[in-house]
């Protein structure tokens, strides 16, 4: 008799975790990854976790230290470790696609059919070069972040600094069970647990009511994505009966056969089931990456500390929806009116928020504005079947934008809140700001593609492959797109950190003691950064200059080559770029879209001088050539200043009349619902007060209506028995 | 040692009527944690969950034996779950009270103890008699909870409450009756144990549902008939919409532990009389309503949530979530497959731990500000840090974020809609038979967005913003009883067992779904059989003679029935 104690038995698999299964037969020897990683991908998800319980402790311990920060960044630093290791084991010279998967232990095992068929998903990882991409960059930037928090946050000491770190190394717990794990649910966990890790970072600041509505609406936003990606699961595991990476990437039978058919052209073989998969994925996707129409989140998200930003909001979760459909390429490319749907959302998504980037004034948002388009040349990048140019773009981005970001957290803690470009200019000649101002101009040449950097390179590999596989229109929108991001980010380069010196506090400004704000405005001293934020912006600096090395060496071409996105290249197609080989011209094109950027930039907001190469000539902060221009163009300039109205859209398209419609139901629940119920109470009691003359307590009166009850069931009796 | 179980917090429950009011709280906790040890020893070491299909541990007495009703009791892995969830509230119910309850503490725990054996009784119970007095003795505890320790309209509610789930329940007493009658009348003797003669026995009743039409079987319509009279009462008990409106009032008025063992217990025996009733009794009427009831849940998961939304009274928001979220329960029950009936049970245990430590915290803000209302309540992260997080990790777990109990259950409720059906038809690995499909799933995938917005608006009002406390409150003055600004000892000992099931039950539910393979296969395998009986098909009656046999039969059985009807 198995008795409950035996029930438990499970649980040993908890404690000797680390175990990693062989690839199942059938694929041959060149699954094998090299020596025993187990316990290094372990350690990936599960250092974050501890440092998670850790600050849980300190807070209840009521720790005022900066030891939570530390806990953090030691652990995150080994998870960059495992990382490494696990990369360094995974890719081997002997090439061709290898993977494995490594189970922590039983997370949902339910066996439901008499055929032994079972809903499987464990916290197991799927290891394979794709995962190894990603996870070096989260682990890697999520440390060099964490340090930077430990100065950004300390004036936070105590709870709220348990609280930001808490959620900090949950996050990078979610971020690798998304990345990592080999099913979708552990996916769908992590993809969930990202978005919980957001809104109580967005919410940080919990008493304005701007933070918590920020954090709610990403949330909210978040999960009309996650309604399509959950379906888009139900949908896989009711067509392939199962959900694990390990049969659906390998077994002959599911995604490697409908990939063959539609490498084949032969697509009117590939079931609805299986074509309907990949857009309910994208929905996901779009919601978690910010895609239209559901990118508003993330400005918004901005309300969030910077590091938040820099990490969440910028760098890692925002690309896990590119690493969905990275991911799940194969299945993707059964069905070209998905990668179409993932192209045209890009595409827009990627021109609508440049073109909102360019009209805004808070540095913060303008670079909100640039992730959402940068994440629409990312989706782009993938959908026209040139994942290697997607991939890079994710990890060459997440540098420089994580750096940008904390270039302008730097910029945000040393003014007292101040982002508007308006009231900043010259940060680069104060003291103490050159570390920051280098590692800015450095993000800045990144974002805009000037040539020989890394944002150049990967934006390159995008748009030529767009051009090749026959997405011309695409093609052209994101170099259209690519010089207004040349232009919006040297907008703030050439605003903010150079030029006239000039600094107004923003509204985190406190007074001293027996001073008015005027005075304390008057006082105002920008606090320059310290250690740990130079240190970091100096490793982002040198590391975002650095990364552009990959690309001579096709680093990304082998990472996705021998990952499951590998071998889905577009076959043989040979599209143009004003008749030429975009592979060979694209370099040029997109070359001179992006100094034309600068150059507008650099006629409109320049200062006098070098910088900007003496077309400038902005004298004060506040104004510039490019006011005199904003009445020429008319509304445009003032609907895109307005974000094109979609906030106040969905405000009152979706937002209102949901709300109108809870308060009718909750109007009709009283009245009708609960009205008729009542009614139906009441008839008993209606009945009673009819009838209640009869009880009169007379005697007789009772005796004589017994005599005639008795009477007429009498007669009931008789007719019924005669009948 | 089930009837230990029933008897132990009742014998307790009178022992604090008897001793002198000091004690009542100390009899109450023994009371409770023996009910929970006695649960331990038969989970442990007497239930076997490899037989988790099997009724097990079984006891019969007779007790009036001309009406063939008996004190048969009996669990299966199922009953286990609920009776476990009734057992790990217990000491909870108890000691969260401890400050609430101040007047007439013995009348209070003394019905505490005896509804909680009542709910135990109600899962044992083998026989419909014993269920049905067991299922209304409830409502007595329940209501005196509600009618002298409730707010301000606490009589008019708990008048409501009793009368309208009591009037449900006699629908569904009549359908048992019927059901025991056709037993009786209807099939010869020997079909199968207790064929052919009085019994209430579930047993005999569960074999009679699987009797073809030919052998004196109920056909489909007449089980369609039935099953709606059995569900009235349990989808008013559930409550399912519109059935749902006692239940906003009761818990709005209801003290704190009546709320939590309403929504931790009380419901779930509405969707567990689903389970043992209507799809094991009348499977072919819940093949041919399921559709009906489905859409009805999904009415329910989207509706109540709306209605959710605009509540400024947070305990009433709390109330209208269960009747979202048990939507989810009835929804998974009626996809009448392994995952879904599986999901529908697990879904039971989680709502009970989340919604019922929702209502815990309310109650713990509510003895400190005496104020519910969310527009004199607000950023209590800032005073209740301890409380906020509390109430941050419950609230997610009621959203059903994955990692957290809700999740696991919520979406295999899902699956099962969306696996069930013909759609699934051919080349399709994972389908199963069944009368929903994807659409079904994705209606009620809506409500993961609407239980974003309500509970989120929630959280957003009461744990963040700006602190705002009513007028005339300030932190020193808090209260007769001297709690603490945040959360005492005693208050968080209370939570953390709910959070550590949360999460165990969200990272690890392997145990428990495995101990749910065996009861869920065999419930979905006799509805799946139970479909043989249906009214031939068109499609065979063109190329089936014999059909002739079956159609002819329900002509007859409705003369029989409208005789009886005279």
């Amino acid at each position: 008799m198995t008795s409950g104690l035996d029930m438990l038995t499970p649980l040993a698999d908890l404690i000797g975790s680390g175990a990693l299964a062989a690839p199942p037969a059938g694929e041959k020897a060149a699954g094998a990854v090299h020596g025993d990683i187990g316990a290094w991908v372990m350690a990936i998800p599960f250092l974050p976790l501890l440092g998670s319980l850790l600050c849980v402790l300190c807070a209840i311990f009521k720790v005022k230290s900066k030891l939570p920060a530390w806990i953090t960044v030691a652990g995150l630093a080994g998870a960059f470790v495992a990382a490494f290791v696990m990369f360094q084991q995974t890719t081997g010279a002997d090439g061709g696609s290898q993977w494995a998967v490594a189970k922590a232990f039983d997370w949902i095992n339910f066996q439901w059919g008499s055929e032994g068929q079972a809903l499987v998903a464990n916290f197991s990882f799927y290891v394979d070069s794709l995962t190894c991409l990603w996870m070096l960059f989260v682990t890697g930037l999520a440390t060099l972040i964490a340090l930077y928090a430990s100065e950004y946050m300390s004036h936070d000491k105590g709870p709220g600094y348990c609280r930001f770190f808490f959620a900090f190394n949950l996050f990078v717990f979610s971020m690798a069970c998304l990345v990592m794990g080999d099913n979708l649910l552990l996916l769908f966990l992590g993809w969930e647990g990202v978005g919980l890790c957001s809104y109580l970072l967005i919410g940080y600041f919990y008493k304005k009511e701007s933070a918590v509505a920020a954090a709610k609406k990403a949330f909210i936003m978040n999960r009309i994505g996650d309604l399509g990606l959950s379906l888009g699961v139900m949908l896989t595991f009711v067509h392939f009966g199962t959900l694990e990476y390990a049969q659906l990437f390998h077994d002959p039978e599911m995604f490697p056969k409908y990939l063959a058919l539609a490498q084949a052209g032969d697509f009117a073989s590939i079931p609805w089931q299986v074509e309907l998969i990949p857009i309910l994925l994208a929905v996901g996707a779009f919601g978690k990456s910010a895609q239209f129409p559901l990118y508003v989140w993330l400005p918004d998200a901005m309300e969030g500390p910077t590091p938040v930003s820099a990490l969440i909001h910028a760098a890692t979760m925002v690309t896990a929806g590119v690493y969905l459909v990275a991911r799940f390429l194969p299945v993707f490319a059964a069905n070209q009116a998905a990668l179409g749907l993932v192209i045209l959302i890009g595409a827009f998504t990627a021109l609508l928020s440049a073109t909102i980037a360019m009209r805004q004034y808070d540095i913060k948002r303008i670079m909100a504005y640039s992730t959402v388009s940068q994440l629409g040349y990312m989706f782009v990048g993938v959908a026209v079947l040139a994942p290697s140019g997607g991939a890079f773009h994710v990890f060459t981005h997440a540098f420089f934008k994580a750096t940008l970001f904390l270039c302008c957290g730097a910029v945000m803690h040393g003014f007292a809140g101040q982002l508007d470009l308006r009231k900043l200019s010259g940060v680069m000649s104060m003291k103490g700001w050159l570390i920051v101002s280098l590692a800015m101009l450095v993000g800045c040449l990144n974002l805009a593609g000037v040539p020989f950097t890394a944002g150049y390179f990967s934006k390159d590999m995008i748009l030529a492959e767009s051009f090749v596989n026959g997405h011309a229109i695409a093609g052209w929108v994101l170099l259209i797109t690519a010089g207004l991001t040349a232009y919006y980010t040297f907008r703030v380069f050439f605003r903010v950190f150079v030029g006239p010196t000039h600094a107004e506090p923003g509204e985190d400004l406190h007074p001293h003691e027996g001073e008015s704000m005027e005075e304390a405005k008057a006082n105002f001293h920008a606090h320059a950064p310290g250690w740990a934020i130079n240190l970091v912006l100096g490793i982002l600096l040198v590391g975002s200059i650095l990364v552009a090395f990959l690309y001579p060496m096709h680093w990304a071409d082998d990472m996705i080559a021998t990952s499951t996105a590998g071998g889905i290249g577009a076959g043989d197609h040979t599209g143009t770029v004003l008749g030429m080989d975009p592979h060979k011209v694209m370099y040029y094109v997109s070359a001179v879209f992006g100094v034309t950027g600068i150059l507008i930039a650099a006629f409109l907001h320049g200062p006098k001088g070098l910088w900007s190469l003496g077309i400038g000539n902005r004298s004060e902060a506040e104004t510039s050539r490019a006011d005199a221009l904003v009445p020429k163009v008319g509304p445009v300039a003032h609907l895109a200043e307005r974000k094109w109205l979609v906030d106040e859209l969905y405000h009152a398209t979706i937002a209102m009349p949901l709300r109108v419609i809870a308060h009718i139901s909750h109007a009709l629940d009283r009245l009708l619902v609960d009205g008729l119920v009542n009614l139906f109470g009441w008839l008993p009691r209606l009945f009673g007060r009819t009838i209640r003359p009869a009880q009169n307590g007379l005697l007789h009166s009772y005796a004589i209506r017994m005599v005639g009850g008795v009477g007429v069931v009498v007669l009931l009796v008789v007719l019924v028995t005669l009948l | 040692m089930l009837a230990l179980l029933i008897l132990l917090p009742i014998v307790f429950g009178l022992l604090i009527a008897l001793a002198p009011s000091a004690q009542a709280k100390l009899i109450g906790v023994v009371g409770t944690f023996l009910q929970l040890g006695v649960f331990l020893i038969i989970a442990l070491y007497q239930f076997d969950w490899s037989l988790g299909a099997m009724q097990q541990l079984k006891t019969t007495y007779p007790w009036l034996p001309q009406f063939g009703i008996e004190l048969s009791m009996g669990v299966d892995s199922i009953a286990m779950l609920l009776l476990g969830l009734t057992a790990f509230l217990g000491p909870i119910l108890v000691i969260s009270s401890f400050s609430a309850v101040s007047t007439r503490p013995k009348t209070y725990y003394a019905w505490l103890l005896v509804l909680q054996g009542a709910m135990a009784g109600v899962f044992c119970a083998r026989d419909a008699v014993l269920f049905y007095v067991f299922f209304e003795f409830t409502l007595v505890p329940l209501y005196m909870l509600i009618s002298l320790y409730g707010s301000s309209n606490r009589k008019a509610a708990a008048t409501k409450f009793f009368l309208y789930t009591f009037t449900g329940s006699l629908i569904t007493l009549a359908g048992v009756v019927f059901l025991c009658w056709w037993n009786a009348t209807q099939v010869a003797q020997g079909a199968y144990a207790g064929a052919g003669g009085w019994t209430f026995s579930f047993q005999a009743l569960e074999s009679l549902a699987m009797l073809s039409p030919d052998a004196g079987g109920m056909p489909a319509f007449v089980q369609t008939w039935v099953f709606a009279a059995l569900i009235v009462g349990f989808a008013v008990k559930v409550p399912l919409f519109p059935f749902h409106t006692w239940l906003p009032l009761a818990h709005t008025e209801a003290p704190t532990a009546g709320s939590v063992v309403l929504a931790g217990v009380l419901l779930k025996l509405g969707t567990y009389g689903m389970y043992r009733f209507c799809l094991g009794m009348t499977p072919l009427g819940a093949i041919e309503l399921a559709p009906v009831i489905a859409v009805l849940a999904i009415i329910g998961i989207v509706y109540a949530g709306l209605v959710c939304w605009v509540q400024r009274d947070v305990k009433k928001l709390v109330a209208y979530s269960s009747v979202s979220h048990l939507g989810f329960c009835v929804l998974g029950l009626f996809a009448l497959n392994s995952i879904g009936l599986s999901g529908s049970v697990l879904y039971m245990i989680n709502h009970g731990l989340s919604t019922g430590a929702l209502f815990l915290l309310i109650g713990m803000v509510y003895e400190r500000y005496h104020t519910r209302s969310m527009g004199e309540l607000g950023g209590l992260a800032k005073r209740m840090p301890v409380w906020s997080s509390f109430m941050v990790f419950f609230a997610m777990a009621s959203v059903g974020l994955p990692g957290l109990n809700g999740f696991v259950s919520e979406f295999m409720c899902l699956l099962g809609a969306f696996q069930s059906g013909a759609w699934t038809g051919t080349g399709s690995i994972a389908g199963t038979v069944g009368d929903l499909g994807p659409w079904f799933a994705a209606f009620a995938a809506l409500g993961l967005i609407v239980t974003a917005i309500y509970i989120l608006y929630m959280v957003g009002k009461v744990v963040w913003g700006e602190l705002r406390e009513p007028q005339g409150h300030s932190a020193s003055s808090h209260d007769d009883h001297a709690l603490p600004t945040d959360l005492n000892a005693r208050e968080i000992g209370v939570l953390i067992p709910l959070a550590v099931a949360c999460l165990f039950l969200g990272l690890y539910p392997t145990p428990v779904l495995r101990s749910l393979e065996a009861p869920t296969r065999a419930m979905a395998v006799r509805v799946e059989s139970a479909r043989e009986h249906l009214a031939v098909p068109p499609v065979d009656l063109a190329t089936d003679e014999a059909a002739d046999a079956p159609t002819g039969e329900p002509i007859t059985l409705r003369t029989t029935n409208e005789g009886e009807g005279e």
